[in-house]
């Protein structure tokens, strides 16, 4: 049995198991779902263990690089005149993909762990929860078109009903935007990917393929065809790659999310329950980011280079933007939402850039916005559960109610808004720096991106400022001094891992850097290579 | 004795040979011989042995259609002197219809306001198998008399069913609409056969000078008599501009005949449509009427106005009615490319759409049965009080939309892949146009769909009610099957879609 595909399945498997259980087993359904993503977690930290390093496993554009691969013919449809259709189950790792699939298992315990205030309706709730977990490893993993595709719709449906049923008051609204939005995304995408389908052959069968990573060979794609590099084809007047780049760059766009195509976020992440924050934030974000590299800049690496400038533009709107909305807000999780934006920005600039540096903060943006951002949205679910409010005007004085709870928020903000130490520092910090190298973008955007940072800082610290110092004043009195004490040793159980990590990642960015090292050089240099 | 003209032993040899493979039409007219007589001697109380009779009537049927599929594999053939054409593609429609027949005359008597009428269901079965007849000639008919006359006959049966319980106004309002468009539409069809036959003097669609004749022809009268002709067949598509009646009649019919109306007429005109296009689409010297652009046009305004004018509507069987409209327009891409892969894309995209469609009525039945339930707001807070039935009813409209994991999915996949590969070889506009709007109709169509799961399990009920009737197993049994041969066919469409 391949581990990538133990990994990808065991959730389904849990949930087919709570699905068979009665209604009155209710109560250990979180225990079972939690042991899941325990089993989950375990497992990629065995395959980050086990992930080999070096030049000959770059990953990228070579099949034979991947790791843990397995790849087994799934649909095979016979077309007749146009040759044979042909889907693999083919999935596996570089170093690209297994930091993420690393995060995504961390953040899924802490999104059980969040679950606990989930009070009815738990077998929906948990089966659906699995059933996003698999979709998302399944993204992470997934090497052709056609099963990245899936998964990536699969996750639609489970999270609309886990933002719908179980969120707050203007749940129905931000499910249905959610949905729409990124539907709207990847119905286009799916037009490019059967394009795609269409244009590229595998050399070794000779049938058209939905292979990722053959797709990336320019030699692969048949003469004429629409996406091939050589024959310049214009679709509505517009070079045919460049407008599948664009296609392709929305759908993601719109995932991770880039401004303008943000909206959905602080509705969804805003009404969602705490773990479906946890995971939207935590992991969502970065499924855009991954598509961004491994489909657009992988398999249109030209495209990419010609409009770095532009993608560059967008991930500095999205930083400011992002972090000057944050700035006006009251609600402290739409605060943390917007930071989530402005924060994703950096992602962008970094792959802008298309230097190592820059790619490299990019993906350690990518893991440590992960863990923090989990972490944030946990601490917001803390309070709410409490006391079911969260304007920031509501609260003064936390630190002298909870110094211990006050202790992580701490630990989060400063971390949250790159204090070195931390692991958001060294992201940001090589994010900027290859802006700065980079000669794609100009340098007034890396001093923009240094700009965000500083906006970071203020509406961080104005809000632990506003919260938690002071004198001690609650919108509701005792009764909330009384349930806003102490914290229980499950939220201690989660937040504890995750202020470790980011300090842990901080120090030691190796941890992450080594492992990434080798796929980004490979990536950055089958740019390099594309171009000319 | 006299001489007997030579040609006579000629075809009379023909119309021999011809029996002989002509059984599931044979087996499908003794059935409703049988089925006819037992109604007639059993009267009210004959509803259950009719429809068992009619079911397994269907198995042998279908038997015999695979008998013949596994005969023409490779080459088709003319039956009764030239009468009907006999090929791959349609004896896999023949099997669909059929199937999909096997499924309705199970479904029928579970609905309950169907099943209370006071006639009994003797009739209904009587009158869906003869127009099963009608749809196989419909899909094989080769000249223009076949046509009419194969075309008619559903018609009759549909007439009938629709207005099989006609208690309230709406209903038989509904009928009568039904009936009196119809039967226009077959006049005006008629007269462009009328027409056609005039200026090429054959009324085999295949014979060779057909296409030069009409070539040789007027122009204008020529271009008449393919706009009147494609109105006739357009009326049983219900493509935009004909798709008017669809609403009403949908909504007004019980049940099941929508799930007839929507699924077995539309498969068998799409079949009947791809044999009177065949001739022209294979002659590069027809110039007089470009098919695939004015099927495009017409694909593309099928999409956009059945798809919005769905979101606009309440009641679930009017949302359904839309819908299948824009279903017919995005079938109708498939049959524009005309390339042997488009016909595989365009049977499995039918299948799935019968399949999925048959199961979601099923569930309207199912929710009318249980609570009364009509419009989406009826839906209210269901989802928990029928967990089962509600969670089919979200995989089903998934498939529907076409999101994964779904068999809608790979059809829409395929539908779209046959109409690319056009585009890779000739660079036509309006081939992306297609595309484009195929795509956004799409997310157009998620608006409505998710309406029914929104009301199910998003909204709370206005009244708390404490009674949730039981509903019988039996429908949820086939809705079940249903869903799960949707799933499956999302993880494994090659298992059908290599057969077809």
């Amino acid at each position: 049995m391949n581990i990538l595909t133990l990994l990808i399945f065991i959730p389904a498997l849990f949930g087919l198991l709570i699905l068979a259980l009665p209604a009155s087993l209710k109560q250990s359904f979180k225990y079972i779902t939690l042991a899941a993503t325990l089993i989950q977690l375990g497992l990629s930290i065995w395959l980050y263990i086990n992930f080999q390093t070096g030049a000959a496993f770059g990953g990228i554009n070579h099949e034979s690089q991947f790791q843990f691969v397995q790849k087994i013919s799934w649909i095979s449809l016979d077309l007749g005149t146009a040759g044979r259709m042909q889907v693999d189950y083919f999935v596996g790792v570089d170093g690209i993909s297994i930091l993420l699939l690393v995060m995504t298992a961390v953040v899924m315990v802490i999104a059980v762990l969040a679950s606990w205030e989930i009070k009815h309706n738990l077998k929906g709730f948990f089966v659906l929860f699995l059933l996003l977990d698999m979709a998302v490893a399944g993204v992470f993993c997934a090497l052709d078109f056609f099963l990245f595709y899936l998964f990536y719709e699969l996750m639609l449906l489970p999270l609309y009903f886990l933002i719908g049923i179980w969120g707050g008051v203007r749940r129905e609204y931000a499910a249905i935007k959610f949905f729409l939005y990124t539907l709207f995304g990847s119905v286009f995408m799916l037009l490019i990917m059967v394009g795609l389908y269409l244009s590229v052959t595998d050399p070794a069968t000779g049938n058209h393929t939905f292979n990722i990573v053959q797709m990336m060979n320019p030699a692969n794609y048949q003469q004429g065809s629409v996406f091939s590099i050589f024959s310049h084809q214009t679709l509505f007047g517009i070079p045919a790659r460049v407008l599948a780049f664009v296609v392709l760059f929305i759908a993601f766009a719109i995932k991770v999310p880039v401004v303008p195509l943000h909206t959905w976020l602080p509705d969804a992440h805003v009404e969602a329950p705490t773990p479906v924050s946890i995971i939207l934030a935590g992991v969502l974000l970065k499924i855009g980011g991954y598509g961004i590299i491994r489909i657009c800049i992988g398999i249109f690496p030209e495209v990419a280079y010609q409009g770095a400038y532009w993608l560059g533009l967008l991930g500095v709107v999205s930083i400011l933007y992002g972090a000057l909305n944050a700035l006006a807000q009251r609600d402290l999780k739409r605060l943390i939402a917007y930071s989530s934006v402005s924060h994703m920005g950096f992602v962008l600039l970094g792959l802008a850039s298309q230097t190592a540096e820059g790619v490299s903060g990019a993906m350690m943006q990518m893991i440590s916005h992960g863990f923090l951002s989990s972490m944030l949205f946990f601490l917001v679910g803390v309070i709410y559960t409490r006391v079911h409010d969260r304007d920031i005007y509501n609260f003064r004085g936390l630190a002298t109610v909870n110094p211990q709870y006050t202790t992580y928020v701490m630990i989060a903000f400063f971390a949250s808004l790159g204090l070195p130490g931390f692991s958001a520092f060294i992201a940001e910090a090589f994010s900027l720096t290859g802006a700065f190298k980079s000669e794609l973008i100009p340098n007034w955007m890396a001093v923009c991106g240094s700009i965000g940072i500083l906006l970071s800082a203020a509406y961080f610290l104005w809000t632990l400022q506003r919260m938690f110092f002071g004198k001690e004043l609650l919108k509701g009195g005792d009764s909330w001094k009384q349930a806003l004490t102490g914290l229980k040793l499950r939220e201690k159980l989660a937040l504890f891992p995750l202020a470790v990590l980011a300090l842990v990642l901080g120090i030691m960015p190796s941890l992450v850097f080594s492992k990434i090292n080798d796929s980004v050089l490979a990536l950055v240099e089958f740019t390099k290579q594309m171009v000319r | 004795m006299q001489q007997v003209p030579p040609y006579l032993t000629q075809q009379l040899d023909d119309v021999m040979s011809s029996l002989l493979v002509f059984k599931p039409e044979l087996c499908l007219a003794g059935l409703f011989l049988l089925v006819l007589g037992i109604d007639l001697i059993y009267r009210k109380n004959s509803g259950k042995a009719c429809r068992m009779l009619g079911c397994a009537g269907m198995l042998l049927v279908l038997a015999a259609d695979l008998g013949q599929y596994l005969i023409f594999k490779e080459q088709g053939r003319f039956l009764f002197i030239n009468n009907l054409i006999l090929n791959h593609d349609n004896i896999v429609l023949k099997m669909i219809i059929d199937a999909v027949t096997f499924t309705l005359l199970v479904y029928f008597p579970w609905d309950h306001q169907l099943k209370t009428h006071k006639k009994g269901l003797g009739d209904a079965y009587t009158i869906i198998i003869a127009s099963v007849l009608g749809l196989h000639l419909m899909v094989m008919s080769a000249t223009l008399l076949t046509m009419f006359l194969s075309i008619e006959m559903v018609s009759i049966a549909s007439y009938l069913l629709v207005a099989y319980r006609t208690e309230s106004n709406f209903s038989a309002e509904a009928a009568l609409k039904y009936v009196l468009f119809g039967m226009a539409a077959s006049a005006v069809m008629l007269y462009g056969i009328s027409l056609f036959y005039g200026f090429s003097g054959s009324i085999n669609l295949y014979h060779p000078h057909m296409v030069a004749n009409l070539q040789a022809a007027d122009p204008t009268v020529i271009v008449l008599a393919v706009v009147l002709i494609l109105a006739g067949i357009g009326f049983k598509l219900s493509f935009v501009p004909l798709h008017f009646w669809v609403p009403d009649v949908y909504q007004g019919a019980s049940t099941p005949v929508t799930a007839y109306l929507s699924t077995l007429p539309k498969i068998a005109g799409f079949g009947l449509l791809v044999t009177f296009l065949r001739p022209f689409m294979f002659n590069p010297t027809w110039s007089r009427f470009d098919f695939t652009l004015i099927l495009s046009i017409a694909a593309i305004v099928t999409m956009i106005a059945g798809n919005f004018a769905a979101i606009w509507q309440q009641n679930v069987k009017r949302i359904l009615a839309y819908s299948s409209v824009g279903h017919t327009g995005f079938a109708l891409m498939a049959i524009v490319t005309f390339t042997p892969q488009s016909m595989g894309a365009l049977s499995f995209y039918l299948i799935v759409y019968a399949i999925a469609n048959i199961g979601v009525l099923g569930l309207a039945t199912y929710f009318a049965n249980a609570m009364q339930a009509h419009t989406v707001n009826d839906y209210k807070g269901l989802g928990t009080k029928y967990p089962i039935a509600s969670v089919c009813f979200v995989v089903l409209l998934i498939s529907l939309t076409g999101i994964p994991v779904s068999a809608g999915f790979n059809a829409k996949v395929l539908v779209f892949s046959s109409v690319y590969e056009v585009y890779q070889h000739g660079h036509k506009g309006i081939m992306l146009a297609l595309l484009v709007t195929g795509a956004v109709t799409t997310v157009v169509s998620l608006f409505y769909y998710l309406k029914i799961p929104l009301n199910l399990f998003l909204r709370k009920e206005d009244t708390v009610r404490n009674h949730y009737p039981a509903v019988s197993k039996d429908l949820l049994v086939m809705i079940v099957i249903l869903s799960l041969i949707v799933v499956l066919l999302g993880i494994f469409p090659d298992a059908l879609a290599n057969l077809l």
